[in-house]
């Protein structure tokens, strides 16, 4: 009784530390957005206020003979839009000329004169008088009038928002002190169960399939294959076509249900979990990622909402959510997408964020399955021949990816490749099979010198 | 100057973010439907038969908005939905006549009422998918028939369920049409608001990944059981909300009405309109719905061959479906970019006919 008791306590504990990690970590991406974001309304909105006050200003200054910058900018611009507007209007005239037969002098002349009056009201309403002791007074006392009455609402905007930014920032760092604390407890709580001894790694190994079998039927796709994968590196798995490389990566994902055997994982709780034990749906939760043979994309959504998908688990808005458009969907929507913005910049990809994955280049197609795993911040992913279809020199784009992926978001890479050349540059670790059974692992030279793998490849005797 | 130019520019932006705004079509959409029913409140000389059809419209657009999460989002075909409408249209005539609820108990029981089926169909549609699932329904919906047909003591069998009134804390008030009309409108607009929010939402993203495959929405920690529910319980409650509306409006509902053809005909509106806009699909039920009972029975030849009528609604849908695949709006918004682009052509023509070319 007592055990399965505190089985189910662990669970419920286990649960509410990833919702605990997924609330940090929305909050720790949320709070310089949303800081930015008032930093900015602030800018804007003094700004304004400040360009008020001087346009105000503008005919005591002149007035007075006081000439500022923005009084210089202001004659300028007239002066401009004036020029503009008689250079279009002489292109409409030659027009004209060219068309029918009028005196072009006199017509050419008339527009000039036009032009200089214009030209000569502006110089005169911005005719900066000479300094001038009165006139200069009663600008000062103006500009006294206006600062009091546009001063006092700056600097209500400025506390306002200050305010706002502090209690936001406030509000926040104790959110995020408050999950944390409670991190802990669970944690602790949960160390304290003792039953973590359940499943053990070896120390520096992610991922275990013990004696994997997968039958269908008679066929033996997978025969007691036995391989670790160690943290942080990247490994990969080869064989001839029908070796059943593709079947263990389902029976990783649960895509198909073993015959037999077991897979081991250590989640992002750094606990051991079996895998054999978890629904399809729920193996992104604990951190691994796939991609498929043949591009899966949704093709009625855009590149920047493919990878939105990718983070379905992440959100924390439930279905009412969605459904009235909750203010913490809102905020979430804004954090994910920046992310996705981030990943996409990242891997060179900006330029499709709004593209429509039809008719995009398999390279491309390929590229945005690896981005679309890097937005649950996975611990494994898992590549199903991201070669396949790529010519040499996307191949290549892709070998750096991978590195960059690698070194950059901190995960760990299973891949499964049939291009040698690139197993061999990218892999640490390389395990051939052959029918589903072992044959080597080692590294990439121990493999290709391996007899028994080039048996395999290239038929034996 | 310059000062001017950023108010013009702010005023500018202002008003580009009412007009763009998602919700602005669908308020615009009600404020017409409510001028219709205003101009005759007010004496202007509008049909009794057009404002029907306005209200009956509306009517539909709500229960295809539903069906069109589940077919167009989650990619599941039903047949039911007329059983559904039929089961909300005799809740609220049951309830009104004999218990004498209250028209807000009566839509709290019609939710729940519609999530428990909604979950029973959204339950079997994991093991069948496709014509197979759209087959289960349909029988599901003649089984709907059979009962409303034989169970009298509910829906007074074949010779239909009058509704005498909407009863509205303890006091039955009889049904003032103007009034609905006015509530379906609002409704209406709330629906579409919703719903806009549901197809935005990760949930409708959800959806999509299921449809366009399930294998890689697995992958990505969507739960096919979930969101399958979802849809249909969507669906559902749209349906049935419908059904007290349609039995509120019309006040009468008689089994033949809840037949295989209420069902197509829905199907048809969201497939001829386009089964993931929300414009499309008012004006996918526009061109069923809304033609017949607004145009065609207008014309003194239509009404006297009512046959024809169903012909020539017969023959748009064929032609509609043969060129634009994509539905309605899919013509329209071609339309508008081909004018667009035309425009756009036009205006530098004329530029340079007036101002000659930049080369010169």
């Amino acid at each position: 009784m007592v055990p399965i008791l505190s089985n189910i306590k662990a669970f419920l504990y286990s649960r509410q530390i990833k919702k605990i990690q997924t609330n940090l970590e929305f909050n720790k991406n949320y709070l310089p957005i949303k800081v930015n974001y008032y930093e900015d309304q602030l800018k804007q909105k003094s700004e304004f206020l400040d360009l008020k006050i001087k346009h105000k200003l503008l005919p005591y200054e002149i007035k007075a003979g006081v000439s500022s910058e923005f009084l210089k900018q202001t004659y300028e611009l007239q002066l401009q839009k004036i020029e503009e507007k008689y250079y279009w209007k002489k292109r409409a005239l030659k027009q004209i000329i060219k068309r029918k037969n009028i005196d072009e002098k006199i017509s050419l002349d008339k527009l000039n004169k036009d032009k200089n009056n214009e030209l000569d009201d502006i110089k005169r309403k911005y005719y900066i008088n000479t300094p001038n002791k009165g006139a200069e007074l009663f600008y000062n006392n103006q500009a006294k009038i206006l600062q009091d009455k546009y001063g006092s609402k700056i600097t209500k905007i400025d506390t306002k928002y200050n305010d706002l930014i502090r209690s936001l920032k406030m509000k926040v760092e104790n959110r995020i002190n408050n999950y944390q604390t409670r991190y802990e407890v669970y944690k602790t709580k949960l160390a304290n169960l003792n039953i973590s001894s359940k499943f053990s790694l070896d120390e520096g190994v992610l991922l275990k399939v013990d004696n994997l079998s997968m039958h269908f039927g008679g066929l033996k796709a997978v025969d007691k294959l036995t391989f670790e994968v160690k943290k942080g590196e990247v490994f990969g798995l080869i064989g001839p076509n029908g070796a059943g490389k593709t079947t263990v990566f389902n029976c990783i994902t649960r895509f198909y249900k073993p015959t037999d055997g077991h897979i081991y994982f250590q989640n992002k709780l750094n606990e051991v979990v079996h895998l054999n034990d978890i629904v399809v749906h729920n193996v992104i939760r604990e951190g691994i990622v796939r991609t498929f043979q043949n591009v899966e994309m949704i093709w009625e959504l855009n590149i920047l909402e493919n990878l939105l998908i990718a983070a379905h688990t992440t959100y924390r808005s439930g279905f009412f959510g969605h459904l009235f458009n909750s203010r913490l969907l809102r905020q979430e929507e804004v954090v994910i997408r920046k992310k996705a913005e981030k990943i996409l910049r990242d891997l060179d990809l900006i330029q499709y964020t709004y593209a429509y994955p039809f008719g995009l280049p398999y390279g491309i197609l390929k590229k945005i399955e690896l981005a679309r795993t890097l937005m649950v911040n996975p611990k494994l992913i898992i590549l199903d021949e991201p070669a396949a279809g790529l010519n040499e020199a996307e191949t290549r784009v892709l070998e750096d990816t991978i590195r960059k992926i690698r070194k950059e978001y901190d995960t760990t890479i299973f891949l499964v490749e049939h291009d040698m050349g690139l197993v061999m540059n990218i892999c640490d670790t390389v395990c051939a099979i052959s029918f589903g059974q072992k044959l080597a692992i080692g590294t990439p030279k121990e493999i290709q010198s391996s007899k028994i793998v080039q048996e395999a490849y290239l038929g034996g005797e | 100057m310059i000062y001017n130019n950023e108010v013009c520019k702010r005023r500018k932006a202002k008003f580009n973010s009412i007009k763009n705004h998602p919700y602005f079509g669908f308020v615009i959409l009600t404020l017409l439907m409510l001028a219709v029913q205003f101009a005759r409140v007010l004496g202007v000389d509008v049909p009794i038969t057009i404002l029907r059809a306005f209200g009956l419209t509306m009517i539909y657009i709500i229960i295809a908005l539903g069906f069109s999460i589940l077919l167009g989002y989650a990619g599941l075909a039903s047949l039911g939905t007329a059983g559904f409408v039929g089961v909300g249209t005799y809740i609220i005539g049951y309830m009104t006549n004999s218990l004498g609820t209250s028209i807000f108990l009566i839509l709290l029981i019609t939710i729940v009422g519609a999530i428990i089926i909604g979950a029973i169909v959204g339950f079997i549609s994991l093991r069948i998918e496709g014509m197979y699932l759209a087959i289960i329904t349909l029988g599901l919906s003649q089984i709907l028939n059979e009962v409303f047909k034989n169970a009298t003591v509910f829906t007074n069998g074949t010779n239909g369920l009058n509704l005498d009134g909407i009863v509205i804390f303890n006091k039955l008030i009889q049904i003032n049409h103007n009034a609905i009309f006015v509530v379906l409108a609002v409704f209406m607009l709330f629906i579409m608001i919703l719903t806009l929010n549901i197809m935005k939402s990760p949930t409708g993203r959800a959806l999509l990944a299921m449809r366009n495959s399930e294998s890689a929405a697995q992958a990505m920690g969507i739960s096919i059981f979930k969101y399958r529910m979802l849809a249909f319980i969507v669906a559902t409650v749209y349906a049935l909300l419908g059904g007290v509306f349609y039995m509120s409006y019309i006040s009468f509902s008689i089994p033949t009405t809840w037949s295989l053809a209420f069902s197509l005909n829905i199907l048809a509106a969201v497939i001829v309109g386009g089964s993931q806009s929300i414009y499309g699909i008012v004006l996918g039920t526009f061109m069923i719905f809304g033609l017949n009972l607004a145009v065609l029975n207008q014309i003194q030849f239509f009404v006297d061959n009512p046959a024809i009528s169903i012909v020539f609604n017969g023959a748009l849908i064929i032609v509609v479906i043969i060129y634009y695949p994509g539905g309605l709006i899919r013509l329209v918004n071609t339309t508008v970019y081909k004018l667009k682009t035309k425009i756009k052509l036009w205006k530098k023509r004329r530029k340079e006919y007036i101002y000659g070319s930049d080369s010169e």
